[in-house]
């Protein structure tokens, strides 16, 4: 769904959500799984998706410590950080490959738009990625 | 005159009687006298009809209710049914009319081979334009091959695998093509940008392009056939102190829906790298 010339990322978003889970221990391997197969099929230089992937988890790990008794901001903040870091990665990343792309026309029409509709999309993702860990980790039962 | 009896006068009187009788209606003398007295039975009979279907219609509506919710519910589920064979119908005319749109045009340009493949992704990153196809190097389709649509030029074949190939749009901002404005007469350089938007650059100043002017491939660099359609000038813009005008254009081919594509096999691109001087 572009906006102006922006998109959501919804696996991003999941990994935000997911990572920002306390019971999850695992979601560095799943974020360097997908951020493989994102590199095979993205015309992207093939580290950056990777690179941009394990970052948004790095992301999510460090305020998960800091924000951990209101998981909802701290989705929102993941969402802020870690989309502007993945697309300022990307634009490094092609303008070292010699694109003719500069900052202030990124920032205006790419970098913008996909933060706002990441963060329209950040809520739902982060509700599906709750119940998901609920039904994978189920809560111990006290004997 | 034993036959004079009581008797027997009794029996003649009632036969004559009737036999009167029957003679009056046939004639119709007694047609009067009959609806006189049929108006009260027919009132009598409407009245005990209606009662009768009121009470009739109250015993027997449970039972037609169930029966016409049951008959609605599989009406219901035929319409359904319907309706989505109807979608399915409709997707398959739309496709099978794109199909016959890229077919025509191979017919119109008989001079190259086509290989027909379906559009099956997109550029996951907001940065660059790409599109996956269906069809890789099992089928014939190599690195830089042309790509085209019954419209025009769409771009070029950037990567390959066994089945499937990605394909950089013109509209990149990576993506230089070699054109010629049909009307002017010049060349020039078509470029996309990071909107998805493509623009001319290298005009000589003193060329005069209008809006409008179609916009051809030149067939330089031998990346591209010449003569594809491209796209058409919208306006153009020259600054002072510029060596070039530039001019944005309206590309042929709307790249956001694009569901089918022609990949010219039998053009082979040209790598004219080794001509070019180091810096």
């Amino acid at each position: 769904m572009p906006l102006i010339a922006g998109s959501a990322d919804l696996i991003l978003l999941f990994f935000a959500a997911w990572s920002l889970q306390e019971k999850v221990k695992n979601s560095w391997l799943w974020a360097a799984i997908a951020g493989i197969l994102i590199s095979i099929v993205s015309a992207m230089p093939f580290f950056a998706p990777l690179i941009g992937y394990m970052g948004v988890v790095g992301i999510s790990k460090l305020l998960q410590k800091r924000v951990w008794r209101i998981p909802i901001i701290a989705m929102f903040i993941v969402t802020l950080l870690g989309t502007f870091f993945q697309q300022a990665l990307y634009l490094l990343v092609l303008q070292i490959s010699g694109a003719p792309l500069t900052w202030g026309e990124s920032f205006d029409t790419v970098m913008l738009p996909s933060v706002l509709l990441n963060l329209i999309f950040a809520l739902p993702i982060y509700a599906v990625a709750s119940e998901l860990v609920g039904r994978i980790y189920p809560l111990e039962a006290d004997v | 005159m034993k036959f004079l009896n009581s008797k027997n006068i009794q029996t003649i009187v009632i036969i004559l009687t009737v036999s009167g009788l029957l003679f009056l209606a046939l004639s119709g003398y007694l047609t009067p006298i009959f609806n006189l007295s049929l108006n009260p039975l027919i009132a009598l009979q409407r009245w005990l009809s209606v009662r009768y279907i009121s009470a009739r219609d109250f015993l027997t509506t449970p039972r037609d209710v169930v029966e016409l919710r049951e008959q609605n519910a599989a009406l219901e589920v035929q319409v359904n049914q319907l309706q989505t064979e109807l979608i399915v119908m409709e997707e398959r005319l739309g496709e099978a009319q794109v199909c016959f749109a890229l077919l025509d045009f191979g017919r119109t340009n008989p001079e190259y081979d086509y290989i027909a493949a379906t559009v099956i992704g997109r550029e996951i990153s907001p940065f660059l334009q790409y599109i996956i196809i269906d069809k890789g190097t099992e089928d014939g389709v190599r690195f830089g091959m042309p790509v085209v649509t019954q419209q025009g030029l769409v771009g070029r074949v950037d990567a390959i695998i066994a089945r499937a190939s990605r394909i950089k749009l013109i509209s990149d901002s990576t993506s230089v093509v070699n054109i010629r404005l049909q009307s002017a007469g010049i060349e020039a350089q078509l470029e996309g940008s990071l909107t998805g938007d493509v623009f001319l650059d290298m005009i000589p100043l003193d060329a005069n392009v209008e809006p409008g002017d179609v916009v051809l491939t030149s067939g330089l660099g031998g990346n591209f056939p010449p003569n594809i359609f491209v796209g058409q000038v919208l306006s153009t813009q020259s600054r002072e102190n510029a060596l070039f005008q530039t001019a944005s254009v309206q590309p042929i081919v709307d790249f956001s829906s694009i569901n089918a594509v022609l990949v010219v096999s039998n053009f082979e691109a040209v790598d004219i790298s080794p001509l070019i001087p180091e810096e």
